[in-house]
């Protein structure tokens, strides 16, 4: 998938089209069956999470109709809930920062210096983790960065360091590196798509009137690929918000994220609880998208056919 | 914990089904009619000409008197082995479509919204009248069923599991959780819940990832008498000593192999566990480690298949069931799973298999222990153990 | 990496070649090889562990065996596993592409005075956590529409997340589209339908296929939506959960090396079949 920048405007329409509501009605319904799928099976999900997210859940967990404010009071007056919040916002912010450092290079590099076939051939290989178990991947991680795992064979191997150490896993920089590694071909892709349409004459051309590369890194490129930038951003920032096995897995009893406690809930059955803490989460992404609804475009992977 | 504790060891596996294979081989000739489904040897056995047509015999006297099919089936993943499943399937046609049982109150809600749709489901100990309390299940005559005379009679009488109008489950294994340690690192011996909290050992204990389980282990610490029924002050007593084992967590086993692989390794000295975990850790190399019941008391399941009320495939559980529950498949099933059960000819199999000190470190022999454990359940303090646990383990 | 290229588009040929440049190349290069290992790491242990030989996967190695190959080819739960999740990525992927290439017209085309709600509409069900989706989706299977769980719902709720990403791959192709080819049909007496045909699906047809396997590659390893939504019949990643859960052998990593094995076949296939297609075009439209 190549997440995109910039776009291309619909064409201009055709002059002497016929308007009028018939021709509207024309032209709108292949949307019905989306709608109706988006409609029935996202937005009614979601307006019963929403109900749910004002009743309560009894010892017998059963959902009791109780209209109540409770849920909600919950994240607001238990520290807990607020704090975990914003530490996954931090993660996520940690975790896009680190994928956007190494996307970068990465993808600069695949524009600038590789051919066609190798860029693609480069790119497949990116997402080809993907066709793997999710979970396998996240455990064989266990394997890497465990005490006796081959991370610390191997620096202990170079002699960097003398005893196996346990900072690599079962706490927050596990999770960071896991997640990094989880998330960096969205990164990646969005990058190549806005690095690929820009016309590296001009980046040389400033070079030839005297700029320095990071001048004009700063001035030229940066500002034409803003927009991937930011769409890299959002396709990774976004999701780790409502990530919770990486961080059971490889986090340990530090390592905990909002949706760990958001799930605790949902497995001792505890709909109603859950559903508002999970509400307010989907009120926070839905929020982050309108304000950046300009950049969730995907790039035309094949234009190049 | 129940799902904490199974753990799919094939090379085991193939061994115990070699093992029961040959038991069943030998003592086939002898046992050669006792019951149709107990003629059919795990399919270890299967390679030999004779004990297929042994079965095909088998599946054609059964199939005159057994209805056929298919049901659903959801359960924990040992109760059940793939080749038993196959070798029933052929003897007396019936197949099952399985989903396997993440935790109880998963079940529990899965059922509620689903009903009729499952035909039986597993559960463990005060969950399974709680079941048949909120009209999920059926009550039954247990010993309607002719398996159920291998079964050690305690088993067929619990009183949380007798009902005026029969008997909830199929009783099928038990163990109480206790806590293993490595004495070379971890001393003076403990007794108590209190050394998963001791300073000394940061890092160094590994628990299951069961917020619920957690706090009930903090509570018994805490001198909880009903740890899965506490009262605000006391979820806040278990808070307070969940706080001081925070640290000391290595990490939340999300499977009972976390927990032996970190044991092994010596990543951690100290963990909560199910009967046998020791065995298991010297078994696959590790150090030799002790084991002891907390003094406060301990917590422990034992659990039963439930037959769905208004299953749409209601006819074939008992056939499965008196099929399922030889001694055979459940001595053989031991030998994988390695935990007590009820099955008492089973026992007896396996002693003739020369394997009682195996089956009596595991307290194969005292079914009765059961009494004495706190009993995991479902509580009315559930989600105040949740929000205490979330302040502790959140940021 | 940087193998020589034609001329015309070997952006190599604009930089300053000079010692810097270089040098610069040379860390780049290394950085891009120091990512992929970084990528492959992780697989290459997943696969290293499917021939382990004791039934733990995880260092140290204790021994090379293929008997968990033998085993999950005996495996008929496994086996009945990876059927599922193939039969329920095969419908996702054709319904989505359908779904959400007719969705994408209108959206694209007819210039909605809310066209900026409607594509944040479109891509929240990718937004929105799994979690929160499931349980919704749940809900309302049995206390709304009243049916049975079964593959059909798990394809349902797959269907919430592909469609979205199909109508936002298809979008950006039509975006991309030149308009002036239908109206030269259209000028030329073609029929509408015959437009369609010949003109416009030749055209998007390459992101309807980018559309339709990525489907796929999201729906065979969809975990969340599917715990919540699967009847008595269990998906590949699920039954991976559960043995990973109640201890996980490796026979579970050799399913995981086959299937990757076989979507890079599959892959391989395809877009030679795709290139080869596309040269033939080519070639007939010179």
């Amino acid at each position: 998938m190549t997440v995109q920048t910039a776009s291309a405007a619909d064409p201009a329409p055709l002059a002497g089209s016929t308007s009028g509501a018939r021709r509207q009605v024309g032209r709108l319904w292949p949307l019905a069956p989306g709608l109706l799928l988006i409609g029935l099976l996202f937005l009614v999900p979601m307006g019963f999470m929403l109900v749910f997210s004002f009743l309560r859940t009894d010892p017998n967990f059963n959902i009791v109709v109780d209209p109540n404010l409770n849920n909600y009071a919950r994240f607001i007056n238990i520290p807990t809930y607020v704090r975990t919040f914003a530490k996954t916002l931090v993660m996520a912010g940690v975790v896009t920062t680190l994928g956007l450092a190494l996307a970068m290079p990465f993808a600069y590099f695949l524009v600038r210096y590789v051919s066609r076939r190798w860029q693609r051939i480069i790119l497949l290989a990116v997402v080809v983790p993907f066709w793997t178990s999710y979970l396998l991947r996240v455990y064989a991680w266990q394997a890497i960065l465990g005490e006796h795992g081959a991370l610390n064979q191997a620096l202990q191997g170079i002699g960097l360091i003398d005893k196996p150490s346990a900072l690599f896993i079962y706490n927050d920089v596990g999770v960071a590196i896991v997640l990094t590694y989880l998330y960096f071909p969205f990164a990646a892709l969005a990058l190549y798509a806005a690095l690929e349409k820009f016309d590296f004459a001009q980046f040389n051309a400033a070079q030839d009137l005297g700029a320095r590369p990071d001048q004009a890194f700063r001035h030229i490129l940066l500002p034409q690929i803003r927009a991937g930038i930011i769409t890299a951003c959002i396709f990774v920032f976004i999701p780790i918000l409502g990530e919770f096995l990486t961080p059971a897995l490889v986090g340990g009893a530090q390592g905990s994220l909002i949706a760990n406690l958001i799930v605790n809930f949902f497995r001792g059955a505890q709909y109603a609880e859950g559903s508002a803490l999970a509400i307010v989460i989907a009120i926070f992404v839905t929020a982050v998208l309108i304000v950046f609804r300009r950049y969730l475009r995907v790039e035309d992977v094949v234009a190049r056919g | 914990m129940a799902d904490l504790t199974r753990e799919f060891d094939r090379r085991q596996f193939l061994k115990a089904a070699g093992l029961a294979g040959a038991a069943v081989g030998l003592g086939g000739i002898a046992a050669a009619c006792a019951t149709p489904a107990a003629s059919v040897a795990p399919p270890a056995s299967t390679s030999a000409g004779a004990s297929a047509g042994a079965s095909a015999a088998a599946s054609a006297v059964a199939a005159a008197s057994n209805p056929t099919g298919t049901f659903n089936w959801m359960t924990w993943v040992d109760h059940y082995y793939p080749e038993q499943l196959s070798a029933i399937a052929s003897s007396i046609g019936i197949n099952v479509n399985l989903t396997e049982l993440a935790d109880n109150s998963d079940g529990y809600t899965k059922l509620k919204e689903v009903g009729g749709q499952l035909d039986m489901i597993a559960g463990d100990a005060l969950w399974v009248p709680h079941y048949f309390e909120a009209g999920l299940i059926e009550a039954w005559d247990i010993n309607s069923l002719e398996v159920s005379k291998q079964l050690y009679s305690i088993a067929r009488s619990f009183e949380i599991w007798t009902k005026p109008e029969g008997y909830l489950g199929y009783p099928n294994g038990w163990s109480p959780v206790q806590i293993y340690y490595d004495p070379a690192k971890v001393s003076p011996a403990p007794d108590s819940w209190e050394v998963l909290l001791d300073p000394k050992y940061v890092k160094k204990v590994v628990v299951e990832n069961q917020p619920v389980e957690i706090m009930a282990y903090m509570g018994k610490a805490a001198g909880v008498k009903d740890p899965y029924n506490m009262t605000p002050d006391e979820i806040s007593k278990a808070k307070d000593l969940a706080i001081k084992l925070k640290p000391n967590l290595l990490k939340f086993a999300q499977q009972n192999t976390d927990t032996i692989a970190a044991l092994i390794s010596g990543e951690a000295w100290i963990a909560t566990g199910n009967l046998g975990t020791e065995t298991r850790v010297k078994q696959a190399g590790g150090p030799e480690l002790k084991v002891f019941t907390p003094k406060e008391g301990t917590i422990g399941w034992m659990d039963a298949e439930m037959i769905v009320k208004g299953g749409a495939n209601e006819p074939l559980i008992r056939p499965f069931l008196q099929a399922a529950e030889q001694a055979e498949y459940v001595a053989a099933n031991f030998m994988i799973n390695q935990r007590p059960l009820f099955n008492e000819k089973a026992y007896k199999l396996l002693i003739n298999q020369g394997q009682k000190d195996l089956a009596d470190r595991f307290l194969y022999n005292k079914p009765e222990t059961v009494l004495t454990m706190t009993l995991k359940g479902p509580g009315t303090s559930t989600q105040g153990a949740i929000d205490a646990f979330n302040e502790v383990f959140g940021a | 990496m940087s193998s020589p290229v034609a001329r015309r588009i070997d952006p190599v040929e604009m930089m300053p070649v000079d010692r810097h440049a270089r040098r610069t190349r040379r860390l780049l290069r290394l950085l891009a090889a120091l990512i992929l290992v970084f990528l492959y790491l992780p697989i290459g242990f997943l696969i290293l562990f499917s021939f382990e030989t004791s039934s733990t996967p995880g260092l140290p190695i204790t021994g090379l065996t293929l008997k968990w190959y033998e085993a999950m080819l005996k495996d008929r739960i496994i086996q009945q596993a990876l059927f599922n999740s193939v039969i329920v990525a095969g419908v996702v992927a054709v319904v989505a592409s359908l779904v959400g290439t007719m969705t994408a017209f209108p959206l694209v085309r007819a210039r909605l005075r809310f066209a900026d709600a409607a594509r944040l509409l479109f891509t929240m069900p990718i937004m929105i956590p799994g979690v929160l989706l499931g349980i919704g989706l749940l809900l309302v299977f049995r206390r709304v529409l009243d049916v049975n769980l079964s593959l059909v719902t798990v394809i349902a709720g797959h269907l919430v997340f592909t469609t979205p990403f199909v109508v936002l791959i298809v979008s950006a192709r039509l975006q991309g589209f030149d308009r002036r080819l239908e109206w030269a049909a259209a000028d030329l007496g073609a029929s509408s339908v015959h437009t369609l045909r010949h003109i416009i699906l030749p055209l998007i047809s390459p992101a309807i296929v980018a559309g339709a396997l990525l489907s796929v590659t999201l729906s065979i390893d969809e975990f969340v939506i599917t715990y919540f939504t699967v009847g008595a019949q269990p998906t590949l990643p699920l039954y991976i959960y559960t043995s990973i859960k109640l201890g996980v052998t490796p026979e579970v990593n050799a399913v995981a090396t086959v299937i990757l094995v076989g979507t890079l076949a599959a892959f391989a296939v395809g877009s030679l079949l795709l290139s080869g297609g596309r040269r033939l075009r080519r070639r007939e439209a010179e």
